[in-house]
């Protein structure tokens, strides 16, 4: 198994230049489209984005396998959210190429009387279904790190604020009020009241502040988010969920394959597990 | 009718994956420029410009295929590519033959090579070793160093194999498609084994 993954890698970055070359081949029928170009132009450009489809199902013919090789490899996994989300997203992902492999047979002629549409949109579904769970795994570790990271920051503030008592013992003054300076403390009973709307903006700006802070800290986990939202246009609109429009799906779509392809050039950027 | 679809399909798709692989060659060439050896360096670097060219006909071949470029002679680049590939081919079986003498030269000169030698000729009653000993002990070189050697003879057998496609297309020794098919199936399964197991690959 070893030795096929590693025979298979070798296709893939292939096959990311060819993602990157059809959605590109989206957008511009697209943007010819709106252009108002001549008809011969835009048969072209959707032949050609045709034919790198087939291409890369053909390239893709063995990640059925190496899907449920990560899956099995990620059953291992200490963290039980993450074991759950990554092995069942390619075990999604696995389906997802047995489909495809089904669909390139149809479009080739092996299998005539194959229902296209059927298959297609079962493809899209389970592809669907491994992009949330893949981004469920992202908010998950993006909750972990900001989790930390405030620990981390409100540990920091809380040593700041007790050195200037520390300094100062020969006053004789007790610690017993050490934020008198600073501020006035706030009343021992609390009524329970619906906090403000400035408090509110003031929380909302302090999570957002933080979630910038960990996504600049991480940037594989910054790239594999952007990669996720990126990709789940394609599936919502192929679906009909949420149609965009080919313009935009294949913006997202060119955006992803050179983000994966970031991914191959620098192999630090990969999220891992 | 299905299996020639499928073949179109292949071969079409094959074309786009090669896309990338001009520069491949380009790159090769200027590798094997450096070499010390002047037989190998001139069989090495006519063999992969040649082979950048015929990635450069093949890539046009594809765009003709797609429908980018239209007017142009799909005969005669096809032609075009099948010559270059075919001096290739020729120009690495010369690096075979040259590195498969030099190390029957250097195996020759070799005592225990020698005794084993003198061991074969002399068990074996059959006709033929009497009659002509010179042409035996030169079987036995050759069988020896291509046992002790199987990169070179991996290799060797692959251009062989690939040698009767552009053969045919040529018209200069026609066969078959059955032919065509199972020598081009048979040296892709050999060129897979090459990756599989890198020491199997031949260097330079």
């Amino acid at each position: 198994m070893e030795t096929w993954v590693r025979f298979n890698s070798q296709s893939q970055a292939k096959e990311r230049l060819c993602r990157a070359a059809q959605y590109a081949c989206t957008l511009l029928g697209y943007t010819l489209q709106k252009g108002g170009a001549g008809a011969d132009l835009l048969m072209t450009v959707k032949q050609l984005e045709s034919h790198m489809s087939l291409t890369r199902k053909l390239m893709r013919l063995g990640n059925s396998a190496e899907a449920v090789e990560s899956a099995k490899r990620a059953v291992h996994l200490s963290d039980s959210v993450l074991r759950l989300c990554i092995t069942v997203a390619h075990l999604n992902k696995a389906m997802y190429f047995a489909c495809d492999n089904v669909l390139w047979a149809g479009k080739t002629g092996l299998l005539p009387k194959l229902d296209q549409d059927k298959w297609s949109q079962r493809s899209f579904r389970y592809y669907l279904f491994a992009l949330i769970l893949s981004l469920t795994r992202d908010a998950y570790e993006i909750g972990l790190l900001m989790e930390r990271e405030s620990r981390c920051c409100g540990s920091a503030k809380a040593s700041l604020s007790s050195t200037p008592v520390a300094l100062t013992p020969e006053n004789g003054d007790l610690p017993t009020t050490p934020s008198s300076s600073a501020s006035p403390s706030p009343p021992p009973l609390l009524i329970p009241t619906i906090p403000s709307l400035p408090m509110l903006s003031l929380r909302l700006r302090k999570q957002v502040r933080l979630l910038a802070v960990v996504l600049r800290s991480n940037p594989p986990l910054l790239l594999d988010l952007l990669k996720n939202l990126c990709d789940i246009v394609i599936p919502l609109d192929r679906l009909g969920l949420y149609p965009t429009g080919n313009g935009f799906v294949g913006a997202c779509g060119l955006a992803s394959s050179v983000l994966s392809i970031l991914t191959i050039l620098h192999p630090w950027l990969k999220l891992k597990p | 009718m299905k299996l020639q679809s499928l073949e179109s399909n292949m071969s079409s798709g094959r074309k786009l994956f090669r896309l990338g692989n001009t520069i491949n060659s380009i790159d090769a060439a200027k590798r094997t420029l450096v070499l010390s050896d002047p037989i190998l360096r001139c069989c090495l670097t006519v063999a992969n410009l040649s082979r950048a060219l015929y990635f450069i006909c093949d890539n046009v071949l594809w765009a003709r295929n797609i429908g980018l470029v239209r007017d142009i002679n799909k005969e005669r680049w096809s032609l075009n590519a099948t010559r270059y590939y075919f001096v290739s081919l020729v120009m690495n079986l010369t690096r075979d033959v040259y590195m498969m003498a030099q190390l029957m030269v250097q195996r020759s000169r070799d005592r225990c090579y020698q005794q084993k030698l003198h061991q074969h000729l002399n068990e074996n009653p059959d006709v033929a070793c009497v009659v002509v000993p010179q042409l035996d002990a030169l079987v036995f070189l050759l069988i020896e160093c291509l046992k002790s050697n199987p990169a070179v003879a991996l290799d060797t057998v692959k251009n062989l194999c690939d040698l009767f496609s552009p053969l045919d297309r040529l018209g200069v020794y026609q066969t078959n498609a059955g032919v065509v098919g199972f020598c081009g199936l048979l040296s892709s399964l050999l060129g897979i084994l090459s990756v599989l197991k890198p020491q199997l690959k031949i260097k330079p």
